[in-house]
């Protein structure tokens, strides 16, 4: 009973959220954008219209109603997941399609990478935690430093500068070579391309993963229940496997959620350092080229994305702590 | 017993990955071999000629298409009525080999080239031009409309398969300028309504863009790459190579690498430190890269606010947005003095590190033909000292001695609004300059470096006093003439000028007989606007261009216009045909594929050893708990 209508209260906010954040994406690219966007886009683009062919775009791109109209079906749109056609990058092509072919490609890098930082973060954050001031803790430590403070894009290009202008172990940057290969080679072409987009994503999330691993090790390690089992004779790895990592792991996973965000972000960067053709790279070129369709939709799916993700933890925790559940 | 297990079941897959780098390095050195043979027997014709870029491609409908990269693609896959000539860049034979024009000036002949066809292999006659322009002329379409002067076209028709006759109201040479509208195939989109045309996407994944010129779009991965095949039956002759492609980048840092990777061939740079970088590595001899610096075809430009609401010539739109403009500023002596005090040469050099030239007029000098260059007594130079004079004999002096000279008229301090690109990278260096010399001839200026949008807002508003933005003209003067016509107000004028003798001149010029008597007329136009000053031209950036020299040959020989063209031809399709592998020069591109080998193969190592480690401890592990 506690479980459904804790589960319906989520929910619930999660709705409410979304609609709070539709309303102010909608304030964002159509309210608050100074300037006729028209105009704007006509003049940076050097298109030479007359009046009349400009006052026709503006009724094609839906601008030539009112704004409360203009909201309703905007709503009515994002809701039902129809983010209509492109205006700018590719006229007439439905921007969902244009979005599913580019998410294939960032959702490779996110998954894959993000997964990778975790395993690698949490594995070492126990190892460092349980054997602190180890020499695997001391290493570990000063270059998780080093990595969470550096932006993605800086690491990025320092990879750049070794590994691709320098070694030439690896391709500056795009999803595969100009001229395409076939069979087996297209697939390692491909790797090959993703494979230090993929090194940057990771090693900059790797560092927070273990600092925050673990501190909470550490902490937890500090109770009185663990000093308890050592007193009963538990053995040490029983201990740690048992009583200490479930209850540090909670911090962790609060963290997996809320860096969805971020690593969504981090994307955006990284695409555009290895000009990876992603939705990063999509909401980038929209914002450039002023395409407001594709824009709303890569805001409007990131923003959902990070709230599901968030929903997620919320659930794996109420899983992992009863307590939450009951509050 | 179980971690035993799980130790070998590590080391197990660590084998397993480092077999598979070694099975894919063998795919990959076993096609590498296929690639370069089939290479070496193409010898020096074929090969893909690819360009790098970071502006994106949105639609190949050549009525909807705005974009440089566009225009790239349809000026290969398409003709026009004339080409442009190559040193000149006027009309010249083409599909159109030659024409006539009746005394009256009113009736245009064209011949049109017997036997061409449409790429897929219909015959391309004088009807498939008609139909095209009156397509553009019933449903106003595209960008180009006006090059087919709807206000006086009177007919366009073709009487026969060779034969095209263009006749209007009243003399003019607008049929030969050449009218920048590529021809289309009747065949495939005749029965087109208005709407379904202008929303033709003319390119699907399968289906190749019909036209008539030297290359064809055949594929295009949509924010990523886009691929032209020659075509062997073009009229002008089969080009060199068998593909040109062109690959999108996100900066032109990870361009320029890819450049020097042997990964593209060639790319138009917008970065003057890249291009200065690469320049210089070129001639230590340590790359094979070749700069080059093209043809000045944009200009930068500072404009003032002319709306003047009290004027009897006043736009209608200047009246019905009359905006927040300084009056001092409708002082032609006000606007005398800035031009004076500002040093275009200096900007040349320090905002764009050289490659330019100091502005003048409003025709670039790449329009070799209708550029109008001001004599030596007309041109404004940098004065200071006469800058202050104009001012001082204009009756403004510095009446609360705050340093900044006062409106005689009004009483208040000479401070001007001047909005800035926060898009462009040169917009703000750009303002700090003017600022500090309008400072020494006592104008305060206030800066604000806005986004595009903001702009355009206080553009369209006649909310400024001045501002900083650009142009691109096209080779033939009309467009960026008719945006200093009172009608543009509100639209495409930069300034709400206006004035009744500039708007006669500019109908006399679409009326011109000649293309003589037209340029007489266009350098008076620019010679009014060069002295009334509603814009200054601050500079014209020239196109810096680089290329792989040690692969590819046929370009340096072949730029247009002449003297200082493009490498890579914008408006001709000339350099596309004569561009060829240099002879021993491998086809297939540079690259690297042995870097994921070595990481897949160190992973690999590395498990197999945790994996054996873990064995061996897990079973001293055991032991010890037994």
């Amino acid at each position: 009973m506690g479980t459904a209508k804790y589960l319906l209260g989520k929910l619930g906010q999660l709705f409410i959220t979304l609609i709070l954040v539709l309303s102010l994406a909608f304030l964002l690219f159509r309210v608050w954008q100074p300037g006729d966007p028209v105009a704007t886009w006509a003049k940076a683009s050097g298109a030479k219209l007359n009046a009349e062919q400009l006052d026709q775009i503006r009724h094609e791109w839906g601008l030539d109603v009112p704004l409360p109209r203009q909201y309703v079906s905007y709503m009515g749109q994002m809701l039902t997941f129809n983010f209509g056609t492109s205006t700018i990058l590719n006229p007439q092509e439905s921007v969902s399609s244009m979005f599913w072919s580019r998410m294939a490609k960032s959702a490779i890098l996110i998954v894959t990478s993000t997964f990778a930082a975790i395993a690698i973060g949490v594995l070492l954050g126990i190892y460092g935690g349980w054997k602190r001031q180890g020499k695997v803790d001391q290493a570990s430590m000063s270059s998780s430093m080093i990595l969470y403070a550096m932006p993605e894009f800086v690491l990025g290009m320092i990879f750049i500068l070794i590994f691709a202008a320098t070694l030439h172990w690896f391709p500056v940057s795009l999803y595969e070579s100009p001229i395409p290969k076939t069979g087996l080679s297209h697939w390692t072409d491909v790797i090959n391309h993703m494979a230090l987009p993929w090194l940057t994503l990771t090693l900059a999330y790797v560092g927070e993963f273990y600092l925050v691993m673990r501190s909470s090790l550490l902490d937890v390690l500090g109770e009185e229940y663990i000093a308890l089992a050592r007193a009963k004779g538990v053995r040490e790895k029983y201990v740690l496997r048992k009583h200490a990592v479930p209850n540090a792991l909670l911090p962790t996973i609060t963290l997996v959620a809320l860096s969805f965000g971020f690593i969504l972000s981090g994307v955006i960067t990284v695409e555009l350092v290895f000009s990876y053709p992603g939705v990063g790279k999509l909401s980038v070129d929209a914002l450039r080229q002023r395409d407001f369709a594709v824009l709303q939709a890569t805001f409007v799916i990131s923003v959902i994305a990070v709230l599901l993700a968030n929903f997620i933890a919320d659930l794996t925790y109420a899983y992992l702590d009863p307590r939450v559940r009951r509050a | 017993m179980r971690t035993v297990r799980k130790g070998l079941l590590v080391s197990l897959s660590g084998l397993i990955i480092v077999l598979l780098a070694a099975g894919t390095a063998w795919a990959q050195s076993a096609s590498a071999k296929a690639s370069a043979s089939a290479s070496a027997s193409a010898g020096d014709s074929g090969g893909t000629f690819i360009e790098g870029t970071i502006n994106n491609m949105s639609t190949v409908n050549p009525w909807k298409a705005i974009e440089s990269p566009e225009y790239e693609v349809l000026a290969l896959n398409f003709d026009l009525l004339e080409n442009f000539d190559k040193s000149t860049l006027q009309a010249a034979p083409g599909v159109a080999t030659s024409w006539t024009q009746s005394p009256d000036g009113m009736t245009w002949t064209f011949d049109i080239r017997p036997g061409m066809t449409w790429q897929d292999g219909q015959p391309f006659t004088a009807k498939d031009i008609a139909w095209t322009y009156n397509k553009t002329l019933d449903c106003k379409l595209g960008n180009s409309l006006d090059y087919l002067v709807p206000e006086f076209t009177k007919s366009i028709t073709a009487p026969s398969d060779t034969q095209l006759v263009w006749t209007t109201k009243v003399p003019t040479s607008a049929p030969i300028r050449p009218p920048w509208v590529y021809i289309a195939p009747e065949h495939i989109y005749g029965n087109d309504t208005c709407d379904e045309i202008s929303k033709e996407p003319f390119f699907t994944e399968g289906h190749p863009m019909v036209g008539s010129g030297p290359f064809q779009l055949t594929d295009w991965v949509k924010g990523q790459s886009w691929t032209m095949t020659a075509n062997p039956n073009y009229w002008g002759g089969a080009p060199h190579i068998s593909q040109f492609k062109v690959v999108l980048y996100d900066n032109s840092e990870a361009m320029v690498n890819a450049l020097k990777a042997g990964e593209i061939d060639y790319t138009n740079l917008g970065s003057v430190d890249l291009f200065n970088q690469l320049q210089s590595e070129s001639q230590s001899g340590s790359t094979n890269i070749t700069t080059h610096v093209g043809p000045a075809v944009t200009f930068g430009q500072m404009s003032f606010n002319m709306c003047d609401p009290t004027s009897p010539d006043a736009a209608a739109y200047c009246k019905n947005n009359p905006g927040t403009g300084n009056p001092a500023l409708r002082d032609p002596a006000v606007r005398t003095a800035i031009s004076w005090a500002i040093d275009r040469q200096t900007i040349v050099d320090k905002v764009l590190a050289g490659y330019g030239e100091p502005g003048t007029t409003i025709v670039p000098p790449f329009s070799s033909f209708y550029h109008y260059n001001p004599t030596p007594d007309e041109t404004i130079g940098f004065d200071i000292n006469k800058a202050k004079q104009i001012l001082a004999d204009a009756g403004y002096k510095d009446t609360d001695g705050n340093g900044i000279l006062n409106d005689p008229k009004t009483g208040q301090d000479l401070n001007f609004r001047f909005i800035l690109r926060a898009e462009s990278d040169i917009g703000a260096r750009l303002g700090q300059y003017i600022s500090g010399w309008l400072k020494q001839i006592g104008i305060a200026t206030t800066s604000e470096v806005v986004s595009d949008g903001k702009l355009s807002q206080a553009w369209l508003s006649n909310d400024y006093d001045m501002y900083i933005w650009g142009w691109g003209p096209d080779p033939d003067p009309d467009f960026i003439l008719s945006t200093f016509t009172s009608g543009q107000c509100g639209t495409w004028s930069d300034t709400c000028y206006s004035n009744p003798q500039y708007d006669k001149l500019y109908k006399e010029q679409q009326t011109a007989a000649t293309p003589q008597d037209r340029q007489a007329i266009v350098f008076k136009m620019q010679d009014i606007l060069y002295k009334d000053i509603p814009e200054i031209v601050l500079y014209y950036d020239k196109s810096l261009e680089a290329y792989n020299s040690q692969k590819w040959t046929g370009l340096e020989d072949n730029t247009s216009p002449q003297p200082d063209g493009f490498l890579w031809n914008q408006y001709t399709p000339y350099s596309a045909l004569t561009v060829q592998l240099r002879s021993g020069a491998s086809a297939s591109s540079g690259g690297t594929t042995s870097g994921l080998l070595i990481i897949v193969g160190i992973l690999g190592a590395i498990v197999v050893i945790v994996g054996i480690v873990m064995v061996a401890r897990r079973g001293k592990s055991e032991e010890d708990l037994a």
